[in-house]
């Protein structure tokens, strides 16, 4: 994908990795590096003896969580090695997203750059117990690569595996925290933090699978080689999971702040985009127009109410009705609520009811002032949640009914652009309904 | 009434105001447990008002106990107002204010500490109130013989039958309730049903109508 010229060959060692991408994904696109090959390239991970001594570098390289929230790693690090008494890491791979691929992939191919970085980061804020948060999908792997670490004594710290149930909200920190504890994985109030008062009270870590992976780099190379990519706010590259408009998916790991039209592969006239999801489902709709011109960086983004998220970015074909994909998944987010915020319980599933209505054909007049209500500048869902599962979804939503307008416009009339009835983005079956569905 | 019996005339009264509004905090307080609604109100609003008025009430107590103590007809030590058996007059009714003062004290401490404490250990002791209250109605009739007759009693009665109301009302929604698992899926069946069910259709012949 896009890269930049380094700043100066002379500051990376010569056994480090090319200078252009990829970095975290391995040479050959999606064959696994086994422990072998992973120290022939890499060597040990790079212990620097001493809690602490990592966070300066992380700070230097300006990295940030690639969960999706891209709050700076150095903070949360620093937090964490401060506090007082027990200290736990936990890496998380549960990403809960349908539409990203991105942790699977790097857990399947890259487990030792993951577990590098878990060590690292132990290390770094002196932990006294180390968890992999999974679905179980990915687990094998891991273990694997886990008694391979073991035998050939890599491991600063014991790394226990934990499985994640398949919920939308599962990857969410206080939910992780929660099913970490023996229970549902269901978010709380914060504060606290789980950095100030996570598993079983001890300040918790929690990062992102993608993102320890970039950290075992920094340890090795340094914040200089890490910024030769990326923006000087938003240095290094990501993984994104992108979705064609000709149905093909891939997960791809481009520098950050590249242009937007290099991700999307290039269609024949009929089955351009017509509008692209930025972000994954909490995210933004925009218009192809729009969107094609701007940057992959959340400085460029944020300013058209978008986000890089956990770098989900889908290319709605035309000839697909942007409604009904919009209502699918209003309706997969209203039913993956948690139930224990009211507005979240009760607005969402409204929210989406009315999603529905406006894809089908001929509606209320009511519906459009009832999603105002929701998904409007002064919506009665947002700001009142223990998560950021309302917002997200009103988010959602909003730029759903502002860049599907016209379409909105010609369903009201009876009529429908759909040239295909086939579901374009990826949705998992079932729903909670049991309070095991959380565990 | 003259300077020497105001302090008790105002003893007796604030107690009978503290008991109208232990009274409205209960009930309120059954209202929030369940998520209930007052006609006009949002939710929120009648959380602010169960909190707001056991605040009131605390302040109409902490008057009733120090006016009791003021007032030098008979001798209650200040002691009385918080620790059992203190008081030497009416020492079993006054032992009754002085518990559920203490668990009152308890509850609001608590609850202003919510954000420190775990959420079980908040809910036990937010529990009490169902022993507070009828530990401080016995307080009232047993002390003083105001409540023991007249419209007073009748005050009396209306209180004790309004908190009996309150939690019958209370155990028989909790029967009624779902699961919070299953909240979601009770909503989405009713709002958002999946594509192509029979309950999509009611929807649309809903939408139709």
């Amino acid at each position: 994908m896009t890269t930049t010229e380094m700043d100066s060959p002379a500051a990376h060692p010569a056994a480090g990795p090319a200078g252009g991408l990829p970095r975290l994904l391995p040479p050959v696109p999606g064959v696994p590096e086994d422990l072998r090959a992973h120290l022939a390239r890499y060597g040990r991970p790079p212990y620097l003896g001493g809690p602490g001594l990592l966070i300066r570098g992380a700070q230097a390289a300006g990295l940030t969580g690639r969960g999706g929230a891209a709050f700076p790693v150095h903070r949360k690090l620093a937090i964490v090695a401060g506090a007082r008494g027990r200290k736990v890491i936990v890496a998380n791979g549960a990403e809960s997203e349908p539409a990203s691929r991105k942790d699977a992939l790097l857990l399947r191919v890259a487990p030792n750059l993951v577990l590098d970085g878990l060590q690292l980061a132990a290390e770094a804020i002196g932990a006294s117990e180390a968890l992999l948060y999974l679905h179980p999908g990915v687990s094998q792997e891991i273990w694997r690569a886990l008694s391979q670490r073991a035998a050939a004594g890599t491991d600063w710290i014991d790394v226990t595996i934990t499985e994640a149930p398949p919920r939308f909200l599962a990857g969410q920190e206080s939910a992780l925290v929660n099913r970490l504890g023996g229970g549902p994985a269901l978010p709380t109030f914060v504060p606290p933090r789980v950095s100030e008062r996570g598993l079983r009270g001890a300040a918790t870590l929690v990062q992102n699978v993608e993102t320890l992976a970039h950290l075992a780099l920094i340890a090795r190379y340094g914040p200089r080689w890490f910024r030769a990519l990326g923006t000087g706010q938003e240095p290094g590259s990501m993984l994104t999971t992108v979705y064609q408009a000709d149905g093909t998916s891939q997960v791809i790991e481009v520098e950050i702040g590249a242009p937007l039209r290099t991700l999307l592969a290039s269609q024949p006239q009929a089955a351009e985009a017509q509008a692209l999801l930025i972000g994954g489902f909490h995210g933004t709709w925009l218009p192809t127009a729009q969107a094609a011109s701007l940057t992959l960086d959340n400085a460029t983004l944020n300013r058209h109410g978008a986000a890089l998220g956990a770098g989900v970015i889908a290319a709605l074909p035309a000839g697909r009705c942007g409604l009904v994909e919009a209502a699918r998944v209003a309706r997969y987010l209203a039913a993956e609520s948690a139930g224990q915020c009211g507005p979240c319980l009760n607005g969402l599933p409204r929210m989406a009811a009315g999603l529905a209505e406006l894809a089908g054909r001929g509606h209320r007049r009511q519906v459009r002032a009832d999603l105002e209500r929701w998904a409007g500048p002064r919506s009665l869902i947002t700001g009142r949640g223990a998560c950021n599962h309302p917002d997200g979804t009103v988010r959602f939503v909003a730029s759903a009914l502002t860049v599907f307008a016209p379409e909105i416009a010609l369903h009201a009339q009876g009529h429908c652009s759909t040239t295909s009835r086939r579901p374009f983005l990826p949705l998992p079956d079932g729903m909670p309904t049991t309070e095991d569905d959380w565990f | 009434m003259n300077g020497t019996t105001a302090f008790w005339y105002a003893s007796r009264a604030t107690g009978v105001v503290a008991l109208l509004l232990l009274t409205a905090v209960l009930v309120l307080g059954i209202l929030v447990s369940r998520q209930g609604r007052l006609p006009g109100l949002p939710r929120f609003a009648v959380t602010s008002l169960h909190r707001n008025i056991s605040l009131l009430a605390v302040a109409f107590i902490a008057v009733h106990v120090l006016t009791a103590v003021l007032d030098t007809y008979v001798n209650i030590p200040i002691l009385a107002g918080v620790v059992p058996f203190a008081s030497s007059y009416e020492r079993g009714w006054l032992t009754l204010g002085a518990v559920s003062f203490d668990i009152m004290l308890a509850m609001i401490i608590t609850s202003l500490l919510r954000g420190r404490l775990n959420r079980v250990l908040w809910r036990a002791v937010h529990l009490l109130a169902y022993l507070c209250w009828p530990v401080a109605f016995a307080h009232s009739i047993g002390s003083s013989r105001d409540l023991q007759h007249g419209w007073l009693l009748d005050l009396a009665v209306g209180c004790a039958l309004a908190v009996a109301a309150a939690v019958s009302w209370r155990l028989a929604h909790a029967a009624r309730q779902l699961p919070r698992a299953a909240r979601v899926a009770a909503i989405m069946a009713r709002h958002a049903p999946a594509p192509g069910t029979r309950g999509s259709e009611r929807t649309r012949e809903r939408i139709a109508r």
